[in-house]
């Protein structure tokens, strides 16, 4: 470490390199938050996290009960909660550009639009089956549109700007159960359906999508001739795209996560194992951001296993949680992770550099205080250091 | 089980190199291709070849390079290279869409010329092994492909099912096949399912893996009990994990 650091301070090495030297070696550590706990209010399974893009600081969370609660990070608290539907929310997101607006979908076949302000709906869509899940893309300056999978094989999107349902994609023959945009290019959408197909569309074209993902890489020989062209051997429950947008996962429920290269649809081949999957509904899971390997965190079961992202390992599993977990989001600032799952607790795991010894623990708490704080300002040093340069 | 050292990413490796240290459980890293090779060649000395009265080569399943190699994706790459050299053949054993078995070629080759001796399909087969091409990647043939590229006939076709080197995939393509692998096929999920069983019962669903080794097996397990073991660690049924008196294999419940 102190090697990183002196060769930063020479100039010999590139600012970024001890960035991501010591993010990787964050996550590594990554432990069960000793200290505080995320408050507990909901009363039902948690269903969907999202932290927002632009501070890092407030966290949504959508639950089985129906009950949207805005979490401010830095206090741990549950400062607004609205209850407002008797149905389980499926997705809750961030308006990705500034937090007084966020959208949520939910099995009563409507997603609504919130003012942060009033907490009252600005805009309601309904649909005609369950809503399973929605996104809005993170990157996109010339549209504003929402991709929402329902039961129907139709993806609709929904423009946030003029409030009405002004496309329709087709092309799945089951539900789908995941949408993504792409982070890298504002008109790329991938899809994911029970049909056991994923599909990559260019929303601009008229036509359908770009091309289905096939995970035998076109090798017709391998499979039997219904598994044609497909992802998953089963529904394919989760997307995920890595935060350059390079790589796409896919997650099913044959038990198989996929790393497919995301601009010509190739399935890079990496072999992660068998990666419990039984949920019915979105798998929500995450890459990590600004680690040198990066790292995939699924929720497997009552634990979240977390894998590197090229060579396919299993580093860890992260097991605390007492029932299963639905719901996985990475903190790419602080290198936290939180997940939430059935046993209605989000729990929070936040890198544990240096654990405190038997002696050490006859001090204060002052000395863990340092810690923590020690941590932030580490922090804001590496910011304020990689924003100078 | 917890860990007491943490995890740390190998740019902040110590250096340090340790002399004598005895790895409890360990398992040996493969780098390089000869190692993958030298595993096959292993795991294909357990195959017990008397029991079929040496007609069949020695197959070894994907999955057990998985218990003995920790990268699969590795692992993966090795066996491509090997068969886009010739010298490995894969085949769709049928009874899961994810397993496949190996054979080595000169092996396969030989054990199907011998078993066809003095039967009258003996010319097709020959011809089609001819005819197969040396880098073969390919596990199944379209009746396109079988018309067209390798001119064969649908009588010769039918000649070719019939003993045993292809196998009905659906209408019109074939799975490539080891001929009389009915039996091993019947064998193997018999034993598996016996040892599956074994570790089941036993007190918290878990046994360490020296002393399932030394069990007494019953009939129904035909095959040596290390096969099974790589087999059933390799496809994830049990997890392995090292303890200080050996590996211990616990069952996961599906």
């Amino acid at each position: 470490m102190l090697g990183f650091l002196t060769a930063r301070q020479a100039g010999l090495d590139d600012p970024l390199r001890l960035r991501r030297a010591e993010s990787t070696r964050r996550v590594l550590s990554l432990k069960l938050n000793p200290d505080r706990d995320v408050d507990r209010i909901h009363g039902n399974g948690i269903n969907t996290i999202d932290i927002e893009a632009i501070e890092g600081r407030y966290m949504l969370s959508g639950g089985a009960d129906g009950v949207i609660v805005v979490y401010d990070l830095e206090n741990y608290s549950g400062k607004l909660q609205y209850t407002f539907l008797l149905h389980p929310l499926e997705t809750v997101q961030w308006y990705p550009y500034d937090t007084g607006m966020f959208v949520s979908s939910s099995f009563d076949k409507t997603m609504k639009v919130w003012d942060t302000e009033t907490l009252k709906p600005a805009e309601v869509f309904q649909f005609e089956g369950n809503v399973y899940s929605h996104h809005l893309s993170p990157i996109a300056r010339k549209h504003s549109l929402i991709a929402v999978g329902t039961k129907e094989p139709k993806i609709q999107l929904c423009d946030l700007k003029s409030g009405s349902r002004i496309h329709v994609l087709q092309g799945h023959r089951a539900e789908v159960l995941s949408v993504r945009w792409s982070p890298r290019y504002e008109h790329i959408l991938a899809t994911a359906s029970a049909d056991s197909k994923v599909k990559v569309w260019d929303v601009r074209r008229a036509s359908g999508s770009l091309f289905t993902l096939d995970q035998h890489n076109g090798d017709k020989s391998k499979a039997s001739s219904e598994a044609v062209n497909t992802a998953h051997d089963g529904r394919v429950n989760g997307l995920c795209f890595t935060g350059d947008g390079l790589y796409l996962l896919t997650t099913g429920t044959d038990d198989r996560m996929r790393l497919w290269n995301s601009a010509t649809g190739e399935n890079t081949l990496v072999n992660y194992g068998k990666v419990c999957n039984e949920s019915r509904k979105r798998l929500q899971f995450t890459v990590s951001r600004g680690c040198s390997p990066e790292f995939v965190f699924v929720p497997c079961g009552s634990s979240v296993a977390v894998y590197g992202l090229h060579t396919g390992e299993l580093v860890t599993m992260l097991r605390g949680h007492y029932n299963n977990v639905d719901c996985c989001e990475f903190h790419p600032d602080y290198q936290e992770l939180y997940s939430g799952g059935k046993d209605c607790n989000i729990l929070a795991w936040v890198p544990v550099i240096r654990a405190s010894d038997v002696e050490e623990e006859t001090k204060s708490a002052n000395q863990v205080q340092v810690l923590i704080t020690g941590n932030k300002i580490w922090k804001s040093l590496i910011r304020k250091n990689c924003g100078i340069n | 089980m917890n860990r007491k050292r943490a995890l740390i990413s190998d740019t902040f490796k110590v250096k340090k190199r340790r002399y004598g240290t005895q790895k409890f459980g360990a398992v040996s890293d493969g780098d390089g291709p000869t190692d993958i090779r030298a595993t096959l060649e292993y795991l294909m000395t357990l195959f017990p070849r008397r029991l079929f009265n040496d007609t069949l080569p020695q197959i070894v399943l994907k999955h057990q390079l998985y218990s003995i190699h920790n990268d699969k994706t590795l692992v993966d790459k090795e066996l491509n290279k090997l068969r886009e050299r010739g010298e490995l053949l894969m085949f769709q054993l049928g009874f899961d869409a994810d397993t496949f078995g190996l054979v080595f070629a000169s092996d396969y080759k030989a054990k199907v010329l011998a078993g066809e001796e003095g039967r009258a399909t003996r010319a097709t087969v020959e011809k089609f092994l001819q005819k197969l091409p040396s880098p073969c990647t390919d596990l199944s043939f379209t009746k396109d492909k079988m018309l067209r590229e390798f001119l064969f006939t649908d009588s010769e076709i039918t000649q070719l099912v019939k003993s045993g080197v292809l196998t009905v995939r659906d209408a019109g393509s074939w799975w490539l096949s080891i001929p009389n692998s009915g039996k091993f096929t019947k064998y193997f999920i018999q034993g598996r399912k016996a040892v599956l069983g074994m570790v089941k019962k036993s007190k918290y669903s878990e046994v360490l893996k020296a002393e399932l080794e030394e069990r007494r097996t019953t009939s129904h397990v035909k095959f040596h009990m290390k096969y099974h073991i790589h087999d059933i660690v390799g496809a994830e049924l049990v997890e392995s994990i090292p303890t200080t008196s050996g590996i211990l294999l616990r069952f996961v419940e599906p």
